[in-house]
């Protein structure tokens, strides 16, 4: 997998932030898949040039500043253009937006079911239904990897959500339930940042 | 024919060739009401295309004789410059499947009719709006994308003609050729599209979770138009002949005036409780209201239908079972043996465990004293109450002062720690498997999604709801099992259908005699009953 270049790193924590709204340092190394290192000298960066600020709290986080919102656009703009990979990633947009429903269909699926014909929270008691709603996860996961092949061709932070939605995915089948939904690495979570990366990368609203 | 049937009360066939659609409007017709003229395709026809890529042969030659008989009967020509004839596409399998399938309208609706229509009614402004729903719901049939990004622009400056032209390229662009300038064209190309609507991947994930078979195909109704759109006395709505959230013995529903059954559905506009229409026009509402309790009377059951009413005319455009949960559930077993429409015994059998367990569910209580703001999708069952925030950073900050109830138009992952912080959760745009909903569940916390007309002003910290607005701090009350939104801090009620579930639960105890009423269980005392009653 392409490693981004150390001097992008400022660039990708932009982004991430943009995308995935405050985060952990951690966070953000499993987003960006940054060295730790680098993480915190390029926040510092990013926090002298006024774009980002670190909330204090019971866990630190980094989060954009209005500057830094504001700045974000034409950077990853440029970024978008220079690659000159617009026509790659709208395509990209479009079919992702083919297996947005089914994706979002699934997690409902994961959470709720019919029992005795009234719709009721999963309580995962029953393994055979779990296992047939990961298996149609993995059937969608399939689907999905060509869509962000593709935009990993084009610009290669885009590999990052490969490698984590099939983590989050082998994780849920070796019986981490919260990886499906829950967690703030779940499949549903990491698929919505992407969502949130294609609109952000293409200046689109919702 | 072999394909086709025409609608009418005659019309009568297993479900999995007709499919629900056209049999609960076969049933409407029966019953002495209102439905548009049409015909229904039927699976088998679907199977074929399925099987063989496809359509069948003489099936084309059969939707022309249908059409022909439909043109004769209404008086009305396809695409016709003179009393054009516009017709809906709709999928109806055997089975249901929200929102999975497509569905055309207006089709027929050529740019000559359309200044058919115009000239016929005296309102061009009508017209194109018609023709724009021709084009924007044939463009999401053929294309299986998201159009309203392509007219959203146009529809804001109000200018029909140009997003009009605007989904015709996007059309061509993305499928190489045209929408067809002939009204028959467009019909063997909507019919196609709801066909290969059965075998999309999402449809197919559906299927399998839910047990239904891939092969089993849609028909597709194909009605006469009826223009909820049409003038002030016309509109459309949905309403149910009792209260799906409580139970109780009166209608409920939701009725948009002068717009079409699509915009009630999609939440883009605030609807208007259906009560409304008693004042508006107590002509619709006398009949609907007669509608509901003849098909109650006919399926001993609540019902649900959707209606159009175009220039204060009611038709009736689906029917089905009302299929109440929870405590609904119990009432209306209850009040149904009160009645005597069934017997207690049924009652008794119409209730399963799974409805027991979600009768303890907290709800605000039905009460004159509260002041409703709005109304959406239930996503996650509970109340929550607490203050207005319109931004997850304001969530986060406002929470160590107390709970907060998160607003926003929809959500995304920057939200995620606002939605953690706070203790309910209200969208304006989504439905039950939006982001929002995922996440509320994935937290456990009462949400609201899809609440119609609600405007979430950031920069006025402030959401308004129709004419109202109400500022951050506000206190508000989240019912994420009716996705009622009320203002303040409403009078909340634990258990809802106590006194109901009280009697159903005694009536349970006769039957069993004595077997089950020492259990401590609700549940177990319910199983006892049935038990018994499955035996005789």
């Amino acid at each position: 997998m392409n490693r981004p270049h150390t001097q992008d790193t400022g660039l990708l924590l932009l982004h991430a932030l943009r995308c995935a709204g405050a985060c952990s340092t951690e966070r953000l190394r499993h987003i960006t898949g940054a060295e730790a290192s680098d993480i915190e000298s390029e926040l510092i960066d990013l926090g002298v040039a006024g774009l980002a600020t670190r909330l204090s709290g019971e866990l630190p986080y980094w989060s954009l500043t209005d500057a830094g919102r504001a700045a974000h656009p034409s950077r990853i703009r440029d970024e978008l253009e220079s690659a000159g990979a617009r026509p790659v990633v709208t395509a990209a947009h479009e079919r992702f937006l083919v297996l947005n429903p089914e994706l979002l269909d699934l997690c409902r699926a994961w959470q709720l079911r019919s029992v005795d014909g009234v719709p009721s929270a999963n309580d995962h008691r029953d393994a055979a239904y779990d296992a047939q709603v990961l298996d149609r996860f993995a059937d969608l996961d399939l689907r999905a990897g060509p869509v962000i092949g593709e935009l990993a061709a084009a610009l290669p932070r885009f590999g990052r959500y490969a490698a984590r939605l099939t983590e989050a995915l082998e994780r849920a089948r070796a019986g981490e339930l919260g990886q499906v939904t829950d967690s703030t690495v779940s499949y549903h979570t990491v698929w919505a940042e992407l969502h949130e990366d294609l609109l952000a990368t293409l200046g689109l609203q919702r | 024919m072999r394909w086709i049937r025409p609608l009418s009360a005659e019309l009568d066939g297993p479900a999995d060739l007709l499919g629900g659609k056209a049999l609960g409007l076969a049933l409407l017709q029966r019953l002495g009401l209102r439905v548009p003229l049409g015909f229904v395709i039927t699976a088998e026809a679907c199977r074929a295309f399925l099987r063989d890529g496809q359509q069948p042969a003489r099936l084309e030659h059969e939707l022309s004789s249908a059409t022909a008989e439909l043109e004769r009967a209404t008086g009305r020509t396809l695409g016709g410059t003179h009393a054009p004839l516009a017709v809906s596409v709709r999928s109806g399998a055997g089975v249901s499947m929200p929102g999975m399938m497509n569905t055309v309208l207006d089709l027929g609706l050529t740019p000559a009719a359309t200044e058919g229509l115009a000239t016929e009614t005296g309102d061009r402004g009508f017209a194109l709006d018609s023709r724009l729903r021709f084009l924007t719901s044939f463009a999401g049939a053929v294309t299986d994308a998201d159009v309203s990004r392509v007219t959203a622009g146009h529809r804001a400056e109000g200018d029909a003609e140009t997003a009009a032209r605007a989904v015709e390229e996007f059309v061509l662009a993305r499928c190489g050729r045209p929408v067809p300038a002939d009204a028959q064209g467009q019909l063997r190309w909507a019919v196609e599209s709801v066909f290969a609507s059965w075998d999309t991947p999402r449809a197919r994930t559906y299927r399998s979770l839910n047990g239904i078979p891939d092969d089993l195909g849609t028909a597709v109704v194909v009605q006469r138009m009826v223009f909820g759109n049409r003038d002030g006395r016309s509109g459309s709505g949905v309403a149910f002949s009792r209260d799906p959230g409580t139970g109780a013995n009166s209608p409920f529903g939701e009725v948009l005036f002068g717009r079409q059954g699509e915009d009630v559905v999609s939440g883009r506009t605030a609807t208007r409780p259906l009560g409304d229409l008693a004042e508006r026009e107590p002509v619709v509402w006398g009949e609907l209201v007669s509608a509901l309790r003849r098909i109650e009377d006919h399926y001993r059951d609540a019902c649900y239908v959707e209606f159009t009413f175009e220039a204060g005319e009611l038709w009736l455009l689906q029917v089905r079972p009302g299929r109440f949960a929870g405590g609904a559930a119990v009432r209306l077993a209850t009040e149904l043996a009160d009645e005597r429409v069934i017997d207690r015994h049924e009652a008794l059998l119409r209730i399963t465990p799974g409805h027991l367990r979600q009768v303890r569910t907290p709800r605000i209580a039905p009460s004159a004293a509260v002041d409703l703001l709005g109304r959406g999708l239930g996503a996650c069952p509970g109340v929550a109450v607490g203050r207005v925030a319109t931004t997850a950073e304001d969530a986060v900050r406002m929470a160590s002062d107390g709970p907060v109830v998160l607003v926003r138009p929809e959500t995304s992952p920057h939200d995620m720690h606002g939605l953690a912080a706070a203790a309910g959760i209200v969208t304006a745009h989504g439905g039950p498997a939006s982001h929002a909903a995922v996440v509320a569940r994935s937290l456990g916390k009462p949400a609201v999604v899809g609440v119609g007309g609600l405007r979430v002003n950031c920069e006025a910290d402030a959401v308004q709801v129709g004419d109202r607005t109400v500022g951050a701090g506000t206190l508000l009350t989240v019912d994420g099992t009716s996705g009622e939104v009320a203002l303040g801090s409403a009078p909340v009620v634990e258990n809802p259908a106590g006194e109901h579930l009280a009697r159903l639960l005694g009536w349970a105890d006769e039957v069993a005699g004595g077997v089950g009423d020492t259990a401590d269980d609700e549940a177990e005392r319910l199983r006892a009953a049935q038990a018994v009653l499955r035996r005789s």
